[in-house]
C-alpha cells in the first residue's frame, strides 16, 4: 500500500474485480445453488488469501491498516457480481468491531482466524433489522445494540432458523439467543459507528448490484432486434434505461461519501442517505431491468435473477429507503426544533 | 472590506475564507428582500446587488485573476455559494453572463473582445441574455434561421429568437446566426457563427412574453437588418455550433455549491410539515424525506465532481446526468411543498401570512409559486429532460443511435 488513498483505492479495486470475474463468476453462482452451499470455503480462502479479510485490521496485527474509506470499489464490485459470502459483516463489521474491543481478551486471537478465513461473523442490528444474513455459516453473531452493547454468541448459545431467503445466493436466518453471551464491550459510538458501517456498506453493494442490472440491460436491448433494429434504439427503451442509470449514478456517488470520514459528525446521517436513496434507486433498475428484458428475464437460464434477487434483499437488509427516510425527516424536524 | 485575491489565499484550508465571506455578506446583504426581478424595480435592485458584490470582490470568485475574479479553487467556490444561500443573499440576475459568455469569451474570444465586454459584465453594467431557441428551432437547435449577411464590415441580422430569459431587461445578446445559409443544405450544424449583438441596435424589437405565473421572465426578440459590426463574432464565422455546444455544457453541468440553495429550501420543506402540523403524520415524513435524501445526494455528487475535476477528471460526460438530477429534484421539492400545502395550494399566500420566526418566512407562499414554476422551466430550458434523456443513453451508456430521418 503507498499510503494514498486514492492510489491505495484504485490497486484494491483492481485486485478484487480480477479475483471476482475469474471465481466468482455466473459459473460460481450457479454451482453454489447446485451444491446447495451458499458459502464456499474455497472462495473466502481466496478472499484471506489476497488480504481482502484483513483489510481493516491493524498492520501490526498482520493486516492491511486500511479504513473503510478504502472499501467503497469492493463493497460496490461485491454487489456488481452478487457475491455470496458475508464480506460485509465479517471483514467490515466483524473486524471493525474486534478491533474497537481491542481489549477483550478473545479480540487479538478473533481478528486472527478472521484474517485466516476461519472466522464467519453475522450481524443483528436488532433495532434495524432483525435477521441475521449467513446465520447458518457464522460461527459467532455479535448483537449490536442501539443502547451500545456489544454482545458475541457462539453458535451453540444461538437457536438459528434458516428462513426461506427471496436471494437464494443472500440467505438469513433468524437468530434467538439462548444463553448469555458474551458481552465485548458498551459503547455507544462504536455502536453507532458499526451501524453506520452497516448501512453504508450496504449502500455501496446496493449500488454495485444496481449498476450490474444497468450494464446486462443495455448490453441486451443492443443485441435484441425487433423491426429491424436493436430495441436499444427505440426512444421508449433508451429513456427508461437514462433515467436507472442517473439514478444509479448518484446512489454510487452517495455511496462513497457514507464510506468517506466517518469520524466527521454526519456520518451516521450521510450513511441512511446513502441506503435510502441506493434502495430508491436500486428499486428502479430491478423494475426497468427485467421489463427491458422480456420473457428473456423471466427465465432461470439466464442470470438476470441474481441480481433482481441481491437487490430485494439489500433493499430490505439494515434500514429500508422508508425507515431512513422518515428517520431522516425526524432528525431534521428535531434539529430545527432545537435551533429556535 | 474588499476579498483578497489570487492563489495564495485559496492554498490553506477553507476556514479562513468562509469567515471572511460570512463577515462581508453579513455587512452587505440587503435586510430587506429585494422585489422580484422580474420587475423593472425588482430587476434594478437586484442589478444594485450585483454591483455590490463586484466591489467587494466577489461578483466571480471562480474566475481567473487575470479576469477580476477571484482565483478561487472549486472548494473555496463551493464555500462561497455555501456561504451565500446561508445568507440568504439575492438571486443573481447575471448568471448567463458570468457563467455562459463569460467562459466563451475566456476560451475563444479575442483580446479586444475581452477587454470590451469582461469588465462591463463582471459589474453588471452590461446585462446579457442567451438568444439561441427560436420558433423552429428548440430541441432540434441546429434548425435556425435566423441569419446574418455579410455587407462590407458588418452583418445584416434578419430574424427571431424566443424564450429569450430575461430578454425584457437585458442590454446585450449573444445569438447564434447562419453566416452561411448554404452550408447547411449539406450539414445543418455548419455556416453558423456566434455573435454578440447589442439590443439598443435599430431593427431591435424586444417583446416581453408573459409567463404562466404573470411575471416577464422572458421575451422574443425581433431583428430587422441589423447592423452588427463584424468584430462581434466570436470564436471563428461559421463555427459557431462548437461554442453553442460548450455554453450548454456549462449551463448544464454542475454549479458549485447550488446543493445549498436546495439546502434552504428543504429547511423551508420542513418549516411547512410543522406549520401545517404534519409532524407525526409518517406519509408527510416519508416526503420530506425523500426530498431531504435526493437533496443530500446531490451535495454528495457536487463533491464528487469537485474532486474529479482536481484530478484532472472530464467533467463533459457528467452535465447531461447532473441536469436532469437537479431539475427532477427541483420539481420534487417544490411540487411535495404544493402538495403539503394541502388546501392552502389552492392559495397564493400573501408573504406576511407567514411568522417571522418560520423558515418559511425566507420562501414566503409566493415565492413558493414562483420557484415551482421556475421548477417547471428548468426541465425544458439547456435542454429539454428528453434531450438530457437521449445524450445519456447515446453518449454515456453507448446505445445504438435512433436511425435519423433522411
Amino acid at each position: 500500500m503507498t499510503g494514498n488513498v486514492d492510489t491505495d483505492r484504485r490497486q484494491l479495486d483492481e485486485v478484487t474485480t480480477e479475483l471476482l470475474e475469474r471465481y466468482s463468476g455466473v459459473d460460481h453462482l450457479r454451482a453454489r445453488i447446485d451444491v446447495g452451499a451458499v458459502h464456499s470455503p474455497e472462495l473466502w480462502r481466496r478472499f484471506a488469501d489476497t488480504g481482502l479479510l484483513s483489510a481493516l485490521i491493524q498492520e501490526d496485527r498482520g493486516g492491511a491498516g486500511l479504513t473503510p474509506q478504502h472499501l467503497p470499489g469492493v463493497l460496490h464490485a461485491m454487489g456488481y457480481h452478487a457475491v455470496p459470502e458475508p464480506f460485509l459483516e465479517t471483514a467490515v463489521l466483524g473486524a471493525t468491531a474486534f478491533e474497537a474491543f481491542s481489549d477483550h481478551p478473545e479480540s487479538s486471537a478473533r481478528l486472527e482466524a478472521l484474517a485466516e478465513g476461519e472466522l464467519i461473523v453475522g450481524i443483528r442490528l436488532s433495532h434495524l433489522d432483525p435477521y441475521v444474513v449467513f446465520g447458518e455459516d457464522a460461527d459467532l453473531v455479535l448483537d449490536i445494540e442501539a443502547e451500545g452493547r456489544v454482545t458475541a454468541y457462539r453458535p451453540e448459545e444461538l437457536e438459528v432458523e434458516g428462513l426461506n431467503a427471496v436471494d437464494p445466493l443472500r440467505p438469513v436466518a433468524r437468530v434467538t439467543p439462548r444463553g448469555a453471551g458474551e458481552v465485548l464491550g458498551t459503547s455507544p459510538r462504536i455502536a453507532t459507528r458499526l451501524r453506520t458501517l452497516a448501512v453504508a456498506g450496504a449502500a455501496c453493494q446496493l449500488a454495485g448490484a444496481a449498476r450490474r442490472l444497468v450494464d446486462m440491460t443495455v448490453e441486451y436491448v443492443s443485441v435484441r432486434h425487433q423491426f429491424d433494429r436493436p430495441v436499444g434504439s427505440f426512444q421508449a427503451v433508451k429513456h427508461k434505461i437514462a433515467d436507472v442509470a442517473v439514478g444509479v449514478d448518484m446512489a454510487e456517488a452517495a455511496a462513497a461519501s457514507a464510506l468517506g470520514d466517518l469520524t466527521q459528525d454526519d456520518a451516521a446521517h450521510r450513511a441512511a442517505v446513502a441506503k435510502a436513496y441506493a434502495g430508491q434507486a436500486a428499486d428502479r433498475a430491478n423494475v426497468e431491468a427485467l421489463q427491458l428484458h422480456g420473457g428473456t428475464g423471466f427465465t432461470w437460464e439466464y442470470h438476470l435473477h441474481f441480481w433482481l434477487k441481491r437487490v430485494m434483499s439489500l433493499s430490505a437488509a439494515y434500514g429500508t429507503t422508508t425507515t431512513h427516510r422518515r428517520a431522516l425527516a425526524q432528525d431534521l424536524l428535531t434539529h430545527m426544533n432545537k435551533e429556535q | 472590506m474588499m476579498a483578497t485575491k489570487g492563489t495564495d489565499v485559496f492554498d490553506g484550508s477553507v476556514d479562513e475564507f468562509r469567515t471572511q465571506v460570512r463577515q462581508w455578506l453579513s455587512e452587505n446583504v440587503p435586510a430587506e428582500k429585494l422585489r422580484p426581478w422580474t420587475t423593472r424595480e425588482g430587476f434594478d435592485q437586484h442589478r444594485q446587488w450585483e454591483r455590490t458584490l463586484f466591489e467587494g470582490g466577489y461578483a466571480a470568485v471562480d474566475w481567473p485573476v487575470e479576469y477580476e475574479g477571484l482565483g478561487a479553487g472549486l472548494r473555496h467556490t463551493i464555500t462561497f455559494a455555501e456561504e451565500y444561500y446561508r445568507a440568504r443573499a439575492p438571486e443573481r440576475v447575471n448568471m448567463g453572463g458570468l457563467y455562459l459568455l463569460g467562459p466563451v469569451l475566456m476560451q475563444y474570444g479575442t483580446e479586444e473582445q475581452r477587454r470590451r465586454w469582461i469588465p462591463d459584465l463582471l459589474s453588471c453594467s452590461t446585462v446579457w441574455c442567451q438568444g439561441f431557441s427560436e420558433p423552429g428551432a428548440g430541441s432540434d437547435l441546429g434548425s435556425l434561421r435566423t441569419r446574418a449577411d455579410r455587407d462590407g464590415d458588418h452583418y445584416v441580422v434578419n430574424g427571431q429568437k424566443i424564450w429569450t430569459s430575461m430578454g425584457g431587461f437585458a442590454d446585450w445578446i449573444f445569438a447564434l446566426v447562419r453566416t452561411d445559409p448554404e452550408a447547411a443544405k449539406k450539414r445543418k450544424h455548419a455556416g453558423i457563427s456566434f455573435l454578440c449583438i447589442d439590443l439598443r441596435s435599430p431593427g431591435v424589437e424586444v417583446r416581453p412574453l408573459t409567463m404562466v405565473d404573470g411575471t416577464q421572465g422572458f421575451a422574443e426578440v425581433f431583428f430587422t437588418d441589423v447592423r452588427v459590426p463584424v468584430e462581434n463574432v466570436v470564436g471563428k464565422v461559421d463555427q459557431g455550433w462548437q461554442i453553442a455546444m460548450s455554453t450548454l455544457g456549462f449551463e448544464r453541468g454542475a454549479v458549485f455549491g447550488d446543493h445549498a440553495k436546495f439546502s434552504n429550501d428543504v429547511a423551508a420543506l420542513a418549516g411547512l410539515v410543522r406549520q401545517r402540523g404534519f409532524t407525526d403524520d409518517t406519509l408527510a415524513l416519508d416526503e420530506l424525506g425523500r426530498v431531504l435524501v435526493t437533496t443530500e445526494v446531490y451535495r454528495a455528487n457536487v463533491y464528487r465532481l469537485a474532486a474529479l475535476s482536481e484530478a484532472g477528471g472530464d467533467l463533459d460526460r457528467t452535465a447531461s446526468i447532473n441536469k436532469l438530477y437537479w431539475t427532477e429534484m427541483q420539481h420534487d421539492i417544490f411540487a411535495t411543498g404544493l402538495r403539503l400545502m394541502a388546501e392552502e395550494g389552492a392559495v397564493i399566500g400573501d408573504p406576511g401570512t407567514i411568522g417571522r420566526d418560520d423558515p418559511v418566512t425566507a420562501h414566503a407562499w409566493q415565492e413558493w409559486h414562483h420557484r415551482y414554476w421556475y421548477a417547471r422551466a428548468a426541465m425544458i430550458f439547456g435542454g429539454t429532460s428528453e434531450i438530457q434523456r437521449n445524450i445519456i443513453s447515446e453518449r454515456v451508456l453507448g446505445l445504438p443511435k435512433e436511425p435519423r430521418p433522411s
